[in-house]
């Protein structure tokens, strides 16, 4: 009795909504078309080809299907997708060329005010905007590979721009070349996952206003200027990699006025500043890898209660830095491969303190050209001076129990 | 030869005594205030201390909280950019500005810039902002 409710239940579901296949040598040929045709909970299938029909515009609950990656191509003039209507899906397209221009920010896929949208599977190439949620709610972006060729000096759009959404997931996509890899803007209760953020211009993933969301294991590679969360709270960052991200003003990691956040287990690797904090408090950073950066951390004066434990530092020119002589921050349990002191009573911790912060980190702070003196004598002296009898270096920054192994991170 | 020595130290001295503002070297510079990068010109800002040293902004928000929360250093001249073209600055005094909206500024300033006024009441109606001027938004911060 049971499975013929089933079946009828299947049945029914099949009689109600349709299938309409576009392709180039069926009865309906345009995108457009079909979803004049469609009703909700209907699937449009398209089959491979190329469709310039300007801007698509789905506001009916519909599947989009793309076959073999058929092309949608808003030849640099619409912004290819618009979608209305809640409950729509958008799979396996191939969308290029959306317009370019300034004021009113064209895009490739873009969603207005609706709930439970997907965007799986698709290519985004060349676009303004790669995909923009604006107003949204539990919406899932899924296995895209967007791609744009911003240049210096050129303004370009973000490949996933969400704004004033809650409650989506941002998994699996690859990003490259856009503005911002994914930008988040009064965004909450949201999870980026496993994304690849590689050579964009600007940050690599970009956080303003945004509350109570989780980035896990993404890599931000190359980029611009790294990563950056900004005025926000209570935001987790776990697994994830900062790697290469070199230049005067590039960060792995940019922290400015957030608090109450959670950095567990992540990999800083070759950046210029692993870590840069300012107007941060309340914060956890525990059990990362900082290895191969100029500065493994600078910790502006205005950061406070953040505690730093059970680190790697390993092979960073300068591991801390600090621009004032307030010390408001814990550093216990850190591994320091610059460390030199002894363990008698063998119990893993070091038994003399370690002051991670040399004088020559402070004094190029306050005077950058001085780090023409790097590794000269007179400096080698007075840093070893400085580490036994601290004068110019706050003397309560200081771990008092450094370990005396690496961590198997 | 020593008359073209002369002609070349003057011009090089004029060169180093010019207030003009600095062009904003998009995705390169980084605001001063919010260490972000400046990656849209549209809002960018810059002001010129007495000394003629320039900070550069992203946002009119962030140079009007910046010059705030300084009271060493004199200031010779606030710039700010044009909202309709690609990297213009224009002396802030004589921009005519709007304000909210539908306007948005990386920093929520939500400042925009027009040379003249009739751009400004035209965009006015384009994105519902009210008009501004910059004593009135300098102030809205103090």
């Amino acid at each position: 009795m049971k499975k013929w409710v089933y079946i009828v239940f299947f049945l029914s579901l099949s009689a109600w909504s349709k299938t309409i296949v576009v392709g180039q040598n069926k009865e309906i040929q345009s995108i457009r078309q079909a979803l004049k045709l469609a009703q909700d909970h209907d699937t449009i299938k398209v089959l491979q080809g190329c469709y310039r029909e300007g801007n698509i515009k789905i506001d009916k609950a519909i599947t989009l299907w793309g076959k073999n990656f058929p092309v949608i191509d808003g030849q640099n003039k619409y912004e290819v997708i618009s979608i209305t209507a809640s409950g729509v899906v958008v799979k396996g397209f191939k969308i290029i060329n959306s317009g370019y221009a300034t004021l009113d920010d064209p895009c490739g896929i873009r969603v207005y005010n609706c709930s439970s949208v997907s965007i799986i599977n698709n290519t985004l190439d060349n676009n303004f905007f790669g995909i923009y949620l604006q107003n949204c709610s539990r919406c899932i972006i899924k296995n895209n590979r967007i791609k744009a060729y911003g240049k210096q000096e050129q303004l370009i759009g973000n490949g996933i721009h969400c704004w004033k959404c809650n409650q989506l997931q941002i998994v699996g996509n690859q990003i490259a070349g856009h503005r911002d890899g994914i930008y988040f803007e009064f965004v909450t209760e949201s999870v980026i996952w496993r994304n690849l953020s590689n050579h964009n211009i600007r940050y690599g993933l970009h956080f303003m206003f945004s509350n109570d969301d989780a980035y896990i294991t993404n890599i931000f590679k190359g980029n611009g200027a790294g990563v950056a969360v900004m005025f926000t709270r209570n935001v987790r960052m776990f697994n994830n990699y900062f790697e290469e991200n070199w230049g005067d003003s590039a960060y792995g990691l940019l922290l400015k006025e957030i608090s109450d956040s959670f950095i567990y287990n992540n990999t800083f690797k070759q950046n210029t500043s692993g870590i840069y904090m300012e107007g941060t408090s309340r914060i956890q950073v525990k059990k990362n890898v900082f290895e191969s950066n100029g500065w493994g951390m600078k910790i502006q004066a205005s950061c406070m209660e953040n505690n730093i434990t059970q680190n790697n530092f390993l092979g960073n020119t300068f591991d801390i830095s600090t621009n004032g002589s307030l010390v408001l921050n814990t550093f216990d349990q850190n591994y320091w491969d610059k460390y030199e002191g002894y363990d008698l009573d063998k119990n893993g911790l070091g038994d003399v303190p370690y002051h991670p912060l040399s004088l020559f980190a402070v004094l190029t702070e306050n005077n950058p050209s001085a780090m023409l003196l790097f590794r000269s004598f007179m400096i080698t002296l007075l840093d070893k001076s400085e580490k036994i009898l601290p004068s110019i270096t706050p003397d309560n920054f200081v771990d008092h129990q450094p370990l005396m192994k690496s961590l198997p991170l | 030869m020593k008359k073209v020595f002369l002609t070349l130290l003057t011009g090089m001295l004029w060169a180093c005594n010019s207030y003009e503002p600095q062009p904003i070297q998009l995705n390169i510079d980084s605001c001063d205030y919010c260490k972000m990068t400046i990656a849209n010109s549209q809002f960018s800002a810059e002001l010129i201390t007495q000394k003629g040293r320039c900070y550069k902004f992203d946002d009119l928000a962030c140079m009007i909280q910046f010059a705030q929360s300084n009271t060493v250093v004199p200031y010779r001249a606030f710039y700010v950019n044009d909202y309709l073209k690609a990297n213009h600055l224009m002396a802030v005094e004589k921009a005519y500005l709007l304000k909210g909206g539908s306007i948005s500024s990386p920093m929520r300033g939500n400042f925009a810039a027009f040379a003249d006024e009739a751009h400004q009441k035209k965009m006015a109606q384009q994105l519902h902002a009210q008009l501004m001027n910059w004593s009135v938004a300098y102030k809205s911060y103090q």
